[in-house]
């Protein structure tokens, strides 16, 4: 893989590492990429964090300085990629797109998968993360695991275990690979089961349980010397699980995601790789009340999601020149109802759908180009073309409040973008350009009185808003010695036809709970600014310390403020490490959050420190390699929400953890 | 293995399933398309043949088609009258709105009314067509007992009421039987009774003067849908047209419905020169837990 991505998560951990990415002449670089397709995910990059060695995807990404989160309660965090909800970014499994079932946004994709079966997070910040499908924010690619084949008979694996105190958090993770010349086997599982968690007051945040099943199988084969296919699946099953923040509970989500792909390398020539992939994936999420007896009206809100795509990339090299060439195809189909029960159960129930049958098709062309026309500065250069359809099977609907809405809507999505980099001596220097298009997202376009419970609004969609254009700046400079790192990133978004709800004067909610109606609109431009600072630093050869500052401002055309955008923010970390034990300490927090939008149902969240800690032994087992944590999670108890909790929910008081890892 | 058996589950179908739509407007509402034969009467050799939706007379309004055949083959009357009598049990004779005289449909081959039967058959009180028609300068008279039962489809709903003027009048719904989650088209007929001048005398075939309703003329129906039960807090919809009225005498107007479920169109009715004859705004308010507050001129439906 090329290093051209702006940004991958684990670097934050490897950085303790010397290991110089950036700047290296791109002939070396494709020939890493070649090894690496051979040789993928061997124990490159581990999915966890210094702290904590057995984490959620959701903590792992929080570890990135590009990365917040909405968060409504324990479970499935919504991933803010520059500040921006997921309608923005591209959020991708190995290239393939994925649309949560649920109309509230509580199953973004990264719910639907475990660390276990990943490799490791690769984000692409604006228009550079276009390479799979129009984006505004960047894209969010998941990488899987994928076991590479080995010279001889191989067999590895690794069992986690362990347990988190506040929530009575019990996991087990564990995987398996068997590689040999021409075959691999592989597969994971993995059982989580949370109860309700306590706040810093030692209050008990009720609805906040949680109980998930994740599991993957992989087989590769290697057709020729040069060439291999694989098949992937991962099915993910989440159980009762609470959302504090809302009227509503999971009671159960299933998902299945497969693929097929296949895999072809040349030796010579200007093609160096071919691979194609083909997916079938399918979710099912049930969200319902009935652990809510309070509720005036129980209500069901079921909703499915259904994807058909293929991609296929050409990857090209010839001498400083480089360059990936993609074709993205899916189709999705996604399906939410909405049922009410009046309190005299033998009356007729009421029902609508939320989303009416809403089809997507997506068709593009893609490409990213770096040329490195001398040996300290390169460009990177590329941009994708596609079509965008929707289509509303129930399109009535729709038209209750958009009279004459069309039922089909073709939309053309172009993305331009480039960027420049120059090293001089320790200093990389970096500028780029970005333009995009994206189409308005299912609950935008085509959404039926969806209860948004920050805000307390029922949104409406409008199946004919404009497409929503970003221009796009970005600058980075990073410094690096031997021992320190400093690197500064800032990117500046001019979005023209922001889509965001505004109060409408019609209708009013459905929602028992809900004050009135918003429809999604376009606002005449909206800007949003995003600043990051990350530094590490090698005291001596026991100690490291690494550092991350960031800022984001946000306005709308009236100068009014954007709903959730992270105030300043911080998180530094020590780490000591001594033979087999390794200490760490770190401290995160959120300054006082002073531009909020009452308008969308914020307030001012007030500043918060949550100070962590783990001690680690690394121990040998046989042919083992064992690894013991124990650690505290907000020491001192801290209650606090973030600017992003649902409802001011309070996030978890003091927790202790502790695991084990035996791997083989 | 393991994959074969997790396409297994992935294939099996759903663990809940999707509603189906149409089957999900059917539960509440049963659509009639066809015109059956609602009665059969024989005068003289003639057979008449009145034909309704699904060859019933409801309550409400109905559309009627008639026929005659003498023999086997169909017979062209010049003209055809109808006119329904209720007759309660102090023997008290009304009648509902109705087109006295049929229309011939000359592509059709039949004659076509309207009667809006506003009780419904019971013991002590029941229904009488007294029905005239011409053949080559002959004219028959014929008067027959009909069962008239209620409506089960509450799009169909009508209302009677005395408005502010002092008149009695009746507002029946005509169209949609069956509503969609959608805009739909809201026709109603709406009538104002004709006071009999005097005491209608006794005769073998009663006066049609002492008995009938005209359509009101120019009269402006708003319209306020809201869903009632305390759960749905009194929900609107948005986009809604008041009726008003078209060529051929009935009201038009648009009513979005946002979800299925009990509704109630919520009525002001206005005369010509928009004051109003009955009715009274609903308030705006949210109020989820109550029974929401209707107009004093509503109809309830359900679908």
């Amino acid at each position: 893989m090329k290093m051209n991505a702006v940004a991958i998560v684990p670097l934050l951990f490897v950085s303790l590492v010397p290991l110089c990415l950036r700047g290296q002449a791109v002939e070396k670089d494709s020939t890493r990429y070649i090894e690496e397709v051979r040789v993928q995910g061997k124990g490159k990059r581990k999915m966890e964090t210094p702290l904590k060695m057995t984490i959620s995807v959701d903590e792992f990404l929080a570890s990135s300085q590009h990365i917040s989160f909405i968060k409504r309660g324990a479970y499935a965090w919504e991933p803010l990629l520059n500040n921006m909800g997921s309608e923005r970014s591209n959020l991708t499994i190995d290239g393939m797109h994925i649309f949560g079932a649920c109309t509230d946004k509580m199953d973004p994709i990264t719910s639907y998968v475990e660390s276990n079966n990943l490799a490791t997070i690769e984000i692409n910040l604006g228009q550079a993360g276009s390479m799979h499908g129009a984006t505004v924010a960047g894209g969010i690619d998941l990488k899987r695991r994928n076991t590479a084949f080995a010279a001889a008979k191989t067999w590895s694996g690794a069992y986690q275990t362990g347990m988190e105190a506040n929530n009575k958090q019990f996991f087990n993770l564990g995987n398996v690979a068997y590689a040999d010349q021409r075959f691999v086997a592989e597969g994971s599982f993995s059982v989580r089961k949370a109860g309700n968690y306590s706040d810093g007051n030692g209050a008990t945040v009720r609805h906040s349980q949680y109980n998930k099943f994740n599991s993957s199988v992989g087989l590769a084969y290697k057709t020729s010397e040069q060439s291999s296919l694989r098949l992937d699946a991962i099915f993910d099953r989440a159980k009762d699980v609470g959302f504090p923040a809302l009227p509503m509970d999971l009671w159960l989500s299933r998902a299945i995601i497969t693929s097929a792909t296949y895999k072809q390398l040349f030796e010579a020539g200007l093609v160096k790789a071919w691979e194609s992939k083909v997916y079938y994936n399918a979710i099912e999420h049930y969200m319902d009340d009935t652990t809510r007896p309070e509720n005036l009206v129980h209500m069901d809100m079921p909703g499915w999601s259904t994807t058909y795509g293929l991609l296929s990339k050409l990857t090209l090299q010839r001498e400083r020149y480089a360059s990936d060439i993609q074709i993205n195809a899916f189709e999705n189909v996604s399906i939410a109802e909405m049922r009410m029960y009046p309190q005299d159960r033998s009356r007729q129930t009421m029902f609508a759908y939320s989303w009416p049958w809403v089809t997507t098709r997506y068709g593009g062309l893609s490409m990213n180009n770096s040329w490195a026309f001398s040996e300290i500065s390169q460009i990177h250069f590329g941009g994708s073309l596609g079509l965008h359809e929707n289509y509303s099977k129930y399109i009535e609907f729709n038209r209750i409040f958009h009279p004459g809405a069309s039922q089909n809507k073709t939309r053309v999505l172009p993305s331009l973008h480039t960027r420049y980099e120059l090293q001089v001596k320790d200093f990389l220097l970096e500028a780029g350009l970005g333009y995009g298009h994206r189409a308005p997202s299912v609950s935008e376009g085509y959404g039926y009185y969806i209860y948004n419970s920050f805000d307390r609004y029922d949104y409406i969609g409008n199946p004919d808003l404009r497409n929503e254009v970003s221009y796009e700046g970005n600058a980075r400079i990073s410094y690096r010695k031997e021992k320190f790192n400093v690197d500064a990133q800032a990117n500046y978004f001019h979005i023209r036809h922001y889509i965001i709800g505004r109060i409408l004067g019609l209708g009013s909610p459905m929602n028992y709970q809900s004050v009135g109606v918003k429809g999604y609109t376009s606002l005449r431009y909206a800007r949003l600014f995003n600043v990051s600072v990350k530094g590490d630093y090698t005291i001596s050869k026991h100690l490291h310390w690494n550092g991350i500052l960031t800022y984001a401002r946000a306005q709308d055309d009236n100068g009014g403020n954007l709903p959730f955008i992270r105030p300043l923010s911080y998180q530094t970390a020590l780490h000591y490490g001594h033979g087999p034990f390794g200490l760490q300490t770190a401290v995160n927090g959120d300054f006082l959050h002073r531009n909020y939008s009452p308008e969308f149902g914020e307030d001012q969240t007030p500043a918060y420190t949550i100070w962590n800690i783990s001690a680690d032994y690394s121990f040998a087992l046989m042919k083992w390699k064992g690894n013991l944590q124990v650690g505290a999670e907000n020491i001192f108890d801290a209650y606090y929400s973030t600017y992003a909790d649902w409802g001011n929910i309070p996030r978890m008081g003091r927790n202790v953890f502790a695991s084990l890892r035996i791997s083989f | 293995m393991m994959t074969s058996a997790i396409l297994c589950m992935a294939i099996s179908s759903c663990t809940k399933d999707k509603t189906d739509y149409k089957a999900e407007i059917d539960t509440a509402v049963t659509e009639h398309l066809q015109f059956k034969e609602a009665a059969r009467f024989v005068k003289d050799g003639y057979t008449i043949r009145i034909n309704t939706l699904n060859g019933t007379f409801y309550k409400g309004y109905n559309e009627v088609r008639v026929t005659l055949e003498q023999g086997s083959s169909a017979v062209q009357p010049e003209e055809v009258y109808c006119l329904p009598i209720f007759t309660d049990a102090q023997a008290q004779q009304t009648t509902g709105p109705h087109g006295y005289k049929l229309q011939q449909q000359v592509d059709s081959g039949y004659f076509s009314s309207y009667i809006v039967f506003t009780e419904e058959s019971q013991v002590g009180g029941e229904w009488q067509l007294y029905m005239r028609f011409s053949i080559g300068g002959t004219t028959y008279r014929l008067n027959e007992p009909v069962q008239v039962v209620q409506q089960a489809n509450k799009n169909l709903n009508m209302t009677r009421f005395t408005g502010s003027d002092g008149e009695l009048y009746v507002i029946a719904l005509i169209s949609p039987q069956k509503p969609r989650i959608a805009e739909n088209q809201l026709v109603a007929g709406i009538y104002r009774f004709n006071r009999a001048i005097g005491t209608p005398a006794p005769a073998e075939f009663p006066d049609p003067e002492q008995f009938s309703y005209e359509v009101v003329q120019g009269y402006t129906l708003k319209l306020d849908p809201r869903m009632p039960e305390p759960s749905m807090g009194n929900h609107s919809s948005p986009n809604n047209e008041d009726l008003n009225q078209r060529d051929d005498g009935r009201y038009y107007g648009v009513v979005n419905y946002t979800m299925t479920g009990n509704w109630t169109l919520n009525f002001i009715l206005l005369n010509q020169l928009g004051e109003a004859v009955k009715g009274t705004v609903v308030p705006n308010d949210f109020t989820p837990g109550v029974n929401g507050v209707k107009s004093e001129l509503y109809l309830d439906i359900l679908f």
